[in-house]
């Protein structure tokens, strides 16, 4: 569906991408992960045609985006970093313009602007001003224009960045809502973001593609083993040695806590899909409360850092 | 285009832009008016016209300076570059709106012939050629400016540049004569809007000013569509 092709961006001497080849299938979300000044912005910038590459092209389904801009970006929805918004336009207005830019018939405009609405939670602020929203309606509004013409590729610039953890949780489950069956490239800096809603990750690191990982294939999992980090209500000294005993661990750490009472260890297992069955058989057969238990989600972590080490 | 032609033009009413311009067009040729006609009893309206271009080259920036630059800065650019519209679409639809602000403005403005048809005598063909050529001006202003704006990522820049080649294109006329180097005076005096008015304020209409006018329009027009292409280019967003 989207294929870039050896894309670099040359500012004067600097290199924003350096030599950037990517193809995303049709029906995967694709998250772009990176540090600020990585080149998230400018690939997605060019992806939509806003910026041209130095060289390299994009093809958006067999399309060049910059040679056939009209074919191309027909079937493209894009929020970028601020969202595109006209202060002086009420929503509705807005979305009825941005529909009738993706060249939605006219007669149906109305009708799909008001789906957009709905879907976008902005149906109670139609007739608000945009220069009148907050910050949160603001960026839904930019959301909901990516949606206008109902688009089959979705390009979103950190479409959560500073949002109230609310917001956050709402732009997400959009997110989760519209990638059935479209194509969504988003880039963030936040790691459960991407863990959270990605079949696929890029780690973009100086202008240049570090690693392309199959989330959905590899799981949260690297050479079979799991990490567990756990609370449980006992001394250090008489459950670490039970927990290194156990089948199947390969190693366990005491990381710093407050309560005497109380220790929080990171465990890992090798060879197990559901390591914490075997834990909680072993506690509660001690007799020790579990306070908190989750799985860790170390691996993106460890990759992103050394990704951008190297 | 039709659509941003649309938006643009709403965007001149939903802000004070298009009211103000409008208004103080009209307010300072009215002011001409009586200075110049009212004052000494002439119905001159040729004169009134020329004398209005003073007030093109300084009002048409203002009209011009928010159709590029401010999209450009609120990055509000994103969603109409990214949308399957051509540049060229984009371009016109803009420089339509502009326009039309201004034709609405010269359209109000034959108030004044009404004052001199009840109050005097007004010649239709004189009227008819005065208006036309003064149109056609006007527009060409508006290209001009649109186009000087497409360089600028600040408003006030862009409104600036517009002033600036508004009155290299005026002082060019002076210019000229001053030159003895036969081919650089006569570029110049090709370039002259001034020159190319002259006919029309003399009260004939000139077929060959009319084609200066409109390929001096369709210059600025396209000039502007490879700014915004070489942008591309060049321009980066942040990080």
């Amino acid at each position: 569906m989207i294929d870039i092709r050896n894309v670099s961006k040359r500012y004067g001497t600097v290199y924003a991408l350096r030599d950037v080849s990517l193809s995303v299938e049709k029906g995967t979300v694709l998250g772009l992960l990176g540090q600020n000044g990585a080149g998230k912005t400018t690939l997605l910038n060019i992806l939509t045609g806003y910026l041209a590459p130095t060289s390299g092209s994009v093809l958006l389904d067999g399309r060049d985006v910059l040679l056939e801009p009209e074919e191309a970006r027909r079937q493209l929805g894009y929020l970028p970093e601020v969202p595109p918004l006209y202060d002086e336009m009420t929503v509705q207005e807005y979305l009825r313009y941005a529909a009738e830019l993706r060249n939605v018939e006219k007669r149906s405009i109305p009708g799909h602007v008001d789906e957009v609405m709905e879907l976008c939670g902005l149906t109670s602020m139609r007739h608000r001003l945009l220069s009148h929203l907050s910050k949160g309606y603001r960026q839904r509004a930019g959301f909901a224009q990516a949606l206008c013409g109902d688009p089959e590729v979705l390009v979103l610039d950190e479409p959560t960045v500073g949002l109230d953890p609310k917001q956050i949780v709402e732009i997400r489950s959009l997110i989760m809502k519209m990638g059935k069956g479209r194509t969504i490239v988003f880039s963030s800096h936040i790691l459960s973001e991407v863990q959270q809603l990605c079949d696929r990750v890029v780690i973009l690191h100086d202008g240049v593609v570090k690693t392309s990982l199959n989330l959905k294939e590899q799981g949260a999992q690297e050479n079979g083993n799991v990490t567990l980090l756990a609370t449980v209500g006992a001394a250090e000294k008489s459950i670490l040695p039970r927990v290194k005993a156990l089948d199947g661990v390969v190693k366990a750490e005491v990381q710093p806590g407050r309560h005497v009472d109380q220790t929080t260890m990171l465990i890992t297992f090798h060879g197990l899909t559901e390591p914490e069955r075997r834990l909680f058989a072993l506690l509660s057969g001690l007799n020790v409360p579990i306070l908190h238990l989750s799985r860790q989600n170390g691996n993106l972590e460890q990759l992103f850092l050394r990704a951008i080490s190297e | 285009m039709r659509t941003v032609y649309k938006r643009e033009l709403a965007a001149y009413f939903r802000t004070p832009t298009g009211y103000v311009f409008i208004g103080i067009f009209l307010a300072l040729s009215g002011l001409l008016f009586y200075l110049g006609n009212l004052r000494v009893l002439s119905g001159d309206l040729l004169t009134f016209l020329a004398q209005l271009r003073l007030l093109c080259m300084l009002l048409c920036p203002m009209l011009t300076m928010r159709l590029i630059s401010e999209e450009r800065q609120k990055k509000s650019d994103q969603l109409v570059m990214t949308a399957p519209v051509s540049l060229a679409a984009i371009v016109l639809g803009k420089y339509l709106a502009a326009a039309a602000v201004m034709l609405l403005t010269v359209l109000l403005l034959n108030v004044i012939t009404f004052l001199i048809a009840v109050y005097g005598t007004l010649f239709t063909g004189e009227w008819f050629v005065g208006y036309f050529g003064f149109v056609l001006q006007s527009l060409a202003f508006v290209a001009l400016d649109l186009f000087m704006s497409s360089f600028a990522k600040n408003q006030i820049i862009g409104a600036i540049l517009g002033f600036a080649a508004n009155f290299f294109l005026w002082l060019v006329d002076l210019l000229a004569g001053q030159i003895s180097v036969a081919w650089i005076r006569d570029s110049l005096n090709f370039i002259s809007l001034y020159q190319r008015y002259e006919a029309f304020q003399l009260g004939q209409f000139s077929f060959a000013s009319t084609l200066f006018f409109l390929t001096f329009i369709a210059v600025c027009l396209v000039g502007t569509v490879r700014v915004l292409d070489a942008r591309r280019f060049s321009e980066g967003g942040a990080a």
